[in-house]
């Protein structure tokens, strides 16, 4: 201990000494902001997503994505899918190398794979291999070998791979950070301390990490070993870590920064500069009722209060960062049929109508009797309770109805949930992978944390689109399940879908920000 | 004992008047009017004492007058510029800030109400007994400080938010737990400096007890790092609650204090700087009042400065 | 006085224990897990329990209470749940180094000053710098340092260019973070400085030496100053440690990598380890600081007697 703590001073005044090592030149180097700390790279136990961001930029998958959200090969060249879309085999590209040098084998995917359904998997992210991969969730539980589960290297430039259902986005998820190869040989010389520094990690990206500090972020360089350097046009780029949003705003301001993400009160300002502009996550924020209460339990009341709510009043007044009304539950933009958007062809099923909302009010006091209060529950950041302060006075205005807001911490809040102790939570999931089943299973285990939702109907929808090899019945299944989950049983009701608003440096082309999944590509981004 | 030797009536009451029992050549006054009678004389202290009184006169009417309730949101006054129907603008829900303002004052000066009811009684007592007993008494206390500080109070509030409803029961058992802990270690070191000098030792030969020595001998000794400290304790209290509120516990929305304001108008600085302005110069007016007139209870108390 | 010492480093020691052992087991009561409650919450009963295994959080509480004392004396703090595979000592020492160096230059700052003005306020009582310094100790201690921090970065930082906006990289980006954290301090010496110098210009041996003829600067510092001095030691002890110990907000607007938003980010992620870490070093230096400022007590002022003879 007394040793440890010599240490633990010497390091102290070590680190007292500032380094200087940022000093490169601004204008020519590309740099974003996350606002929360790279705590992790390691890809099996990172859920964030500036872990994402970072790794896109140093490795690379058998896809990646395009301006348009589509996969487009990558490490991978060509793949061919089996006629029953259960055995997927991708070739990888000749001559793909790792920055050591090392070829980037159909093994190193095995690899990293196999981590990622392992139960060492700590970023809770298992589910996205597990639920698709033939024994996954077996060898995540322990039950089966390594050799039985449906990810295979046939040779070194030959990934097999067998699902369980057919995945139309299959592609789609290949392009995520858990899915991204991870070399092996390299990983077993160092340890459990691989991705602590740069030093402890081999890149098959764009670009290599140069520098890593959690709370400072990363500074990365173009990687001379990448299979397409000739189109990585900017050589230097960094990631810093910027907490509060007015700090990374002067940052911007003062050419610090090449891009902001701006918070409410600074697009009002900002609409008319020509380095603004709007886009909409994948994200939906929705209120989940706890069915087993004695008040929310009820249908009327739930769509009461669904009704109450004036989704454009919130987003156009209060949010105001371009967040769109969540008059559904599946985010706008969200991949329909490939013509229309899912939004588009199931339509509003969540609107705000005062009249509608008293009859079903009207009715849920018949039914209930006097009803005192209600609690929400939210999480302690500052939208989330704006969202709550909102649902409050909605409520209020339009149906008499006093609102408790109950804030805890994220950790509380989540426990509070899980333990079934609660009435109504805001809650938010941003979706995993470009499909509405990335919202739509989440109801089907009736859990407390989704409101203990049971129903048959539900479930068999939902199995049905699992299993089904017909496209356009797969879609009905999905979107007769939304249907049932927002409109009919209103067990949930969406509020809205986070937007992000941002100004980029008019010098600055081309840098692709996606809704879903990893979050921006530096590959294709140039300086004008 | 042999009684009937001694008879009561071989006694005869000396008529001596009350008064001259304890005869001192200057007319005797109590220590408070004597402070008041020294304190009216500074006129700065009298000023600061009117505004402060005015402060908590808003502080309950204003709400209570005002056209708009704290609550009531107005979408179409989102983040609005002092108006003449809204003299301090809206906030982000196109709230009266006016309102909420006042409101809030209320809450906090709540807040401040007990931080220096703490620092004074719990603070101050602690303090002084532990210096005064020294020794082993001494060094016990002063662990259980060290204990108290040691344990990260966050984890200790989380707790309590878990265990307890959000509010400002909570704040306060929150602020209870560490809130005085500097005053105590302030007067512990006073006394202890004080406790060996002349005066103290009269006393103790005289036979007074250790609590009569800490209520007449040493606390009016210290009342000058008494008060100034009480004056560091309140903004940090109300700070210290404006946290609580921000990571959950403590005031739940609709209710804001001025703590809670300030956090919320920092957010907004660069575009809407009024929503930041607003509540900070009331604090900064309680401040300044309760300084001066901090600083002229601090004259009329010390024993030193009666001239 | 070295008897003393070693006494108290022996009570530090086994009030550290005490510290431990209670954090230990409050922080086990937090609610939550380790892991983000949603995904957590997906995974099946069996994922969950490996989870947990891997980390340890099967055993009983108690077990795991011993297991950690065992490896803490063996010098083992473990390693940090959030910051996956690292190391709980070196999670905590990269991060001090930047929150002790601004800390310690906004005491510094906060001392000289707070000393000038508070001497200069009780010498010229009742002056123009006696009211300045008034009126800048209110607005210290009224004003938040995130706001003054935020001041500061739009006004200095970003309208006049002069110093850096943000950031870790190289020592002039510590001077703004410094200046913020420096005002409550400052505020705090003054006005200290100011009341107890008002107190002991009175006293007679204050007199008695003017009388001699001795100068009056010769009497502020040789006298008066350090008859002063133990209520701003007795508030520097605190200052200093929370000073340097970070603070959440000036740290996280100028973006710089300190144990403040450590702290917070690990009680809210429940990171038992770091917290753990960080209370035992924290626990620790407040009371080195305290040992210390009562060391410093007997050297100035020769009436605070600290062995206190026969009593002990």
């Amino acid at each position: 201990m007394k040793k440890r703590m010599a240490a633990l001073m010497l390091t102290m005044a070590m680190a007292a000494a500032p380094v200087s090592a940022y000093a490169a030149d601004a204008s020519q180097t590309l740099s974003v902001a996350v606002t929360a700390e790279v705590k992790t790279l390691v890809q099996w136990a990172a859920s964030e997503e500036q872990a994402s961001l970072v790794n896109n930029q140093a490795q690379e998958g058998l896809f990646r994505m395009d301006e348009n959200n589509q996969p487009q090969p990558a490490l991978c060249d060509t793949y061919d899918v089996s006629d029953d879309k259960l055995t997927y085999t991708f070739h990888l590209r000749d001559g793909i190398q790792w920055s050591n040098g090392d070829p980037v084998k159909a093994g190193d995917f095995v690899f990293s794979w196999l981590k990622q359904m392992s139960a060492e998997a700590t970023n809770g992210y298992s589910f996205i291999m597990n639920d698709y991969i033939v024994n996954g969730q077996e060898y995540s539980e322990g039950t089966v070998e390594a050799d039985e589960v449906g990810v295979k290297a046939v040779d070194d430039q030959t990934l097999e791979v067998q699902l369980k259902n057919p995945t139309p986005y299959f592609t789609n998820l290949c392009t995520m950070a858990m899915f991204f190869p991870v070399n092996e040989e390299f990983y077993n010389s160092v340890g459990d301390q691989y991705g602590l520094t740069p030093d402890n990690m081999v890149y098959c990206g764009p670009y290599v990490i140069t520098e890593y500090d959690p709370a400072v972020g990363v500074t990365l360089a173009k990687n001379d070993n990448y299979w397409d350097k000739d189109n990585v046009k900017i050589e230097n780029a960094k990631v810093r870590v910027m907490k509060d949003a007015s700090a990374a705003y002067n940052a911007y301001q003062s050419g610090e920064l090449s891009q902001v993400e701006l918070d409410s009160t600074n697009v009002a300002a900002n609409k008319d500069n020509p380095e603004f502009s709007q886009t909409v996550d994948f994200r939906t924020t929705y209120l989940q009722f706890n069915l087993t209460d004695d008040v929310v339990g009820n249908v009327n009341m739930r769509q009461a209060i669904s009704h109450a709510i004036d989704r454009n009043a919130l987003t156009e007044f209060v949010l105001a960062d371009g967040s769109v009304p969540g008059n559904g539950l599946v985010a706008d933009g969200m991949s329909g049929d490939g013509e229309k958007t899912f939004r588009e062809l199931n339509g509003d099923i969540a609107v705000y109508d005062v009249d509608e909302a008293k009859k079903y009010y009207d009715e849920a006091l018949k039914e209930l009797g006097e009803v005192k209060s209600l609690t929400v529950l939210v999480g302690d950041d500052s939208v989330s309770k704006s969202v709550a302060t909102f649902l409050q006075s909605e409520l209020s205005k339009n149906l008499g109805l006093t609102v408790e807001i109950d804030t805890k911490t994220m950790q509380g809040r989540g426990e509070q949930m899980d333990a079934n102790n609660y009435q109504m939570g805001v809650t938010a999931w941003g979706a995993d992978y470009d499909d509405a089943m990335t919202y739509l299973d989440l109801w089907t285990n009736g859990t407390p944390y989704r409101g203990n939702y049971v129903d048959e109907e539900y479930n068999s929808l939902i199995a049905d689109a699992k299993t089904q090899t017909d496209d356009t019945k797969r879609l009905d299944d999905m979107l007769q399940a939304e249907k049932k989950l927002v409109a009919e049983d209103a067990v949930v009701s969406p509020i809205y879908h986070k937007g992000s608003a941002t100004l980029t440096k008019s010098n600055v082309k081309n840098l692709i920000t996606h809704p879903i999944g990893v979050p921006m590509e530096f590959k294709y981004a140039y300086f004008e | 004992m042999n009684n009937e030797m001694i008879k009561d009536s071989m006694f005869v009451k000396a008529e001596v008047a009350a008064d001259e029992k304890e005869h001192i050549a200057a007319p005797a006054s109590g220590m408070i009017t004597d402070a008041w009678a020294r304190l009216r004389k500074n006129k700065a202290a009298v000023v600061s004492l009117f505004i402060l009184i005015a402060i908590i006169l808003l502080a309950i009417l204003a709400p209570i007058f005002s056209k708009y309730d704290f609550a009531f949101t107005d979408y179409s006054n989102v983040y609005s510029t002092p108006t003449k129907g809204h003299i301090f603008g809206c906030d982000q829900f196109g709230r009266d800030l006016w309102t909420r303002v006042w409101m809030g004052t209320r809450i906090s000066l709540m807040i401040a109400l007990v931080a220096a009811v703490l620092d004074l009684v719990v603070g101050v007592l602690y303090g002084a007994v532990s210096a005064l007993l020294g020794g082993r008494v001494d060094a016990i206390m002063q662990r259980i400080i060290e204990i108290l500080v040691g344990i990260p109070s966050l984890i200790i509030v989380i707790l309590f938010l878990m265990a307890f409803p959000a509010g400002v029961g909570t704040i306060i058992a929150a602020l209870s737990i560490t809130g005085w802990v500097n005053m105590a270690r302030l007067v512990r070191a006073e006394i202890l400096k004080l406790k060996n000098q002349e005066f103290v030792m009269a006393s103790h030969v005289l036979g007074s007890n250790n609590l009569y020595i800490i209520m007449k001998d040493l606390i009016p000794n210290t009342v000058g790092i008494i008060v100034i400290q009480v004056m560091f304790t309140i903004p940090s209290a109300i700070f210290t609650e404006a946290f609580l509120s921000f990571i959950g516990i403590g005031l739940a929305e609709p209710q804001a204090s001025l703590g809670v304001l300030i956090n919320g108008g920092y957010q907004v600085l660069q575009n809407y700087p009024h929503v930041l302005i607003c509540p900070a110069i009331v604090i900064v007016l309680i401040m300044v009042c309760f300084s001066i007139l901090g600083d002229g209870l601090r004259d009329a108390l010390d024993p030193q400065m009666r001239k | 006085m070295v008897k003393y010492v070693l006494k108290r480093l022996g009570y530090i020691l086994v009030t550290l224990w005490i510290i431990i052992t209670c954090t230990f087991f409050l922080m086990k009561n937090l609610p939550g897990t380790p892991f983000d409650a949603e995904r957590f919450s997906i995974m099946t009963p069996a994922q969950q329990e490996k989870v947990l295994e891997m980390y340890g959080l099967n055993d009983p509480v108690p077990v795991q209470y011993v297991k950690y004392i065992g490896n803490m004396l063996r010098g083992d703090l473990g390693t940090s749940f959030t910051y996956v595979n690292q190391d709980v000592a070196k999670v905590i020492g990269s991060r001090l180094g930047p929150s002790a160096l601004i800390g310690l230059q906004a005491v510094l700052i906060g001392l000289a000053l707070g000393l000038i003005l508070g001497v200069l306020a009780a010498w010229k009582h009742n002056s123009g710098i006696d009211y300045f310094t008034m009126i800048l100790a209110v607005l210290g201690v009224s004003m938040p340092n995130f706001v003054a921090a935020a001041l500061l970065q739009y006004f200095i930082g970003l309208k006049w260019g002069v110093l850096p906006i943000a950031f870790w990289t190289s020592w002039s980006c510590s001077i703004l973070p410094s200046i913020a954290l420096s005002f409550s301090a400052t505020a705090q010496v003054a006005r200290f400085m100011r009341t107890e110098m008002l107190d002991v210009l009175d006293q007679d041996y204050i007199v008695t030496a003017r009388a001699k003829g001795i100068s009056q600067a010769k009497v502020l510092m040789k006298h008066a100053v350090k008859n002063s001095i133990i209520p701003v030691v007795t508030v520097l002890g605190p200052i200093v440690v929370n000073l340097l110990t970070g603070s959440l907000a000036v740290e996280n607007i100028f973006s710089i990598p300190g144990i403040g938003s450590l702290f917070v980010d690990c009680i809210k992620a429940n990171d038992y380890p770091v917290i753990m870490g960080i209370t035992i070093f924290y626990a620790a230096f407040y009371m080195l600081i305290v040992l210390l400022v009562d060391v410093v007590y007997s050297l100035i002022d020769p009436r605070i007697r600290l062995a206190r003879g026969k009593e002990n």
